[in-house]
């Protein structure tokens, strides 16, 4: 094997060790264990999709979190006020749908059940369990969510197609944070900050390997998320090595070079800004639906500083580190929970762990441009550059060789 | 046949009337001279031909089609080629990937195999092919230099504007730079050329055109330029002149 190639190795015995883990690993922190690494996983497709917005495109966004809102609250909205039924209510807002009725739940904000309900659950008392209603399909509501990120990623990429460095990172802030508040302030439909809950992934649980997996089960999510995330790193990085990750990368050196080049500068921005938007809405999505609630604190700036920091640490110019960096440090960061005492100090590393972490991140950003980990991918794949370019000059005849 | 028309272009900013009235034509293989002051407008002219910034009025046809509305990929799609006055190379990505740029945005749909073995001929044609797989930051400013002149060359544009390309250049280097403009001028490209180096312009140009600010004060044979009594008032001065720094910047 050529030391090129050590990195694919590498990635692939990886996959394989998260492929097998949860059938190996039988201690009784399985669950906490297994929490983690979903967690890992979903952040790893944050991580790895601003690395391609922000590394590769150069596109400094700070609305990657307002994405997985929308993803999350669309999944969210739609488990929560779409309805199938055999037979009209009467008394919600409701549409034929083949043989059946498309029923629109009226939305009632936050409010005891006692005293108010909507009109669903008064139907329901009506027809005191003669009548099944069906709820909308959850990978349904998935896909919405993730078209709903490539739409608004669409906008934003168009809105932001004059802007660039400060102007572009303040601008999308400003969307992330106006979105956080409108969602706050929208009690009546979003339930404001009491969150809007949503149904497991798989709420009447999941035969997989010819065994049945309960819906509070870790294991199906993990392997939802882990799919998810290495379709989304697949994409990435086939999009990486295509003539968009060319175009992207020069987009991100210098625009106007790019499209004196006759590259449509306009059309890749815009582009990179609605795939990596819809990867951060779907993973949204996925993990609303596993947490089984979103709230507006989902989408604070700290979050996203987050998923900044785990991408810089990770390597920003590279997806499949970025993705790596994501996992390390969010289980790093649940694992430095336990307090420790040095003497007669006891160190709370609930708090001081977040201390560890951003002294970490101020020493990648100072002395690790490209992070820790895409450094030593390069050092594999690029480590043959040096010797080639001394070898192939000193083979260029006489009197032609490269000026200095 | 190369055909660039230039008519009546005017372009404001605020105040400033920086070009007035600007007309000309390229027609064919030529090799043109483009000076004057600083401020005169030589950039901003550029920056029309090549869609980067849109004209008050007046119009520009380039081979027929017109491209003073058209967006700058589109203006290089239709043929026509520039360089930065600050070297504006693609600094991380290899000397290969940016030569793959342009090539690919042309969409000519050939196969990365030929597209690999025309950058590697540019590449041994301006001796940097022992650099292909170096990051552009790597390079010297010079290479970097040249290797923006080789971008150009994966463009394949009928029209090469070259804004600076003897600024800060070492003798040796000098001479690839010559070479190279003779070459692609052989293979029946136009090229303009703005420089402040006069000896460089008025030896290789066999056409030179000079602004004074907005103004296109002279058009013609480098000889009858340099003699034009307009030319040497506004830029060129005279040998007095020389003498007495602090007169018009250009020598």
């Amino acid at each position: 094997m050529t030391r090129s190639r050590i990195p694919q190795a590498a990635g692939l015995a990886l996959v394989l060790i998260f492929a097998v883990f949860p059938f190996v690993y039988a201690r009784a922190d399985y669950p906490f264990i297994m929490h983690i690494l979903i967690t890992g996983f979903f952040y790893a497709i944050l991580a790895s999709s601003w690395s391609m917005l922000a590394g590769y495109a150069g596109q400094f966004s700070f609305g990657h979190l307002g994405f997985m809102g929308i993803g999350a609250y669309t999944a969210a909205l739609f488990s929560h006020y779409f309805y199938l039924s055999p037979v009209p209510t009467n008394i919600c807002t409701e549409y034929p749908f083949g043989d059946l009725y498309l029923i629109i739940v009226n939305p009632i904000g936050v409010t005891s059940s006692t005293l108010s309900q909507d009109c669903l659950r008064e139907a329901l008392t009506i027809w005191n369990g003669s009548v099944q209603i069906t709820p909308m399909p959850v990978w349904l509501g998935i896909i919405l969510g993730t078209v709903m990120g490539g739409v608004f990623g669409l906008l934003i990429g168009l809105l932001v197609l004059p802007l660039r460095a400060a102007y572009l990172a303040l601008f999308t802030l400003g969307f992330s944070e106006i979105l956080r508040a409108a969602i706050s302030a929208e009690i009546e439909i979003t339930r404001g900050q009491a969150g809007i809950e949503l149904p497991y992934l798989f709420d009447s649980g999941i035969t997989l390997f010819g065994r049945h997996f309960d819906k509070t089960d870790k294991l199906p999510p993990y392997f939802v998320m882990l799919f998810l995330l290495l379709l989304c790193l697949a994409i990435m990085t086939w999009l990486a090595k295509s003539k968009f990750g060319m175009f992207v990368r020069a987009l991100r050196e210098d625009q106007d070079a790019a499209a004196a080049l006759g590259v449509n500068t306009t059309r890749y921005k815009v582009l990179v800004f609605v795939v990596t938007s819809m990867m951060a809405a779907a993973a949204g999505a996925v993990m609303a639906h596993y947490i089984r609630i979103i709230t507006p604190n989902n989408l604070m700036i700290l979050q996203m500083s987050l998923v900044v920091a785990m991408a810089v640490i990770g390597g920003v110019e590279n997806v499949i580190a970025a993705a790596i960096g994501a996992i390390v440090i969010e289980f790093a960061l649940e694992l430095l929970r336990n307090s420790f005492e040095i003497g007669p100090f006891t160190l709370d590393m609930t708090v001081w762990r977040f201390v560890v972490f951003g002294v970490l991140l101020m020493l990648a950003l100072r002395f690790a441009r490209n992070g820790l980990i895409a450094p030593l991918i390069e050092y594999f794949t690029r480590g043959h550059v040096a010797k080639e370019t001394v070898a192939i000059r000193t083979a260029t005849p006489e009197g032609t060789e490269g000026p200095s | 046949m190369i055909n660039l028309v230039v008519k009546n272009l005017n372009k404001r900013f605020g105040g400033l009337h920086v070009l007035k009235d600007v007309t000309f034509e390229v027609n064919g293989p030529e090799l043109i001279g483009l000076i004057g002051p600083n401020g005169a407008g030589k950039t901003t002219l550029t920056n029309i031909l090549d869609g980067a910034i849109k004209p008050n009025s007046g119009t520009v046809y380039l081979n027929g089609e017109r491209t003073d509305q058209l967006a700058p990929y589109e203006v290089a799609r239709v043929g026509l080629g520039r360089t930065f006055q600050v070297t504006r190379s693609f600094r991380r990505m290899t000397v290969l990937e940016n030569l793959y740029v342009p090539a690919l945005a042309l969409e000519h749909h050939q196969t990365k195999a030929e597209m690999h073995d025309k950058a590697m001929s540019v590449l041994e044609f301006l001796t940097m092919a022992h650099l292909r797989n170096e990051y552009a930051q790597a390079l010297s400013g010079g290479q970097q230099k040249l290797l923006e002149l080789v971008r150009l060359l994966m463009l394949d544009p009928g029209v090469v504007i070259l804004d600076e390309p003897f600024a800060g250049v070492h003798p040796k280097l000098m001479e690839i730079i010559y070479r190279y403009i003779e070459r692609v001028n052989s293979d029946g490209k136009a090229i303009i050329i703005i420089s402040h180096q006069m000896d460089s312009i008025f030896s290789l140009s066999r056409r030179l055109l000079v602004l004074n600010y907005g103004d296109l004060i002279a058009d013609g044979p480098p000889d009858e330029v340099r003699r034009d009594p307009t030319v040497i008032e506004a830029y060129l001065g005279t040998d007095q002149d020389e003498a007495e720094p602090g007169e018009h910047g250009a020598h």
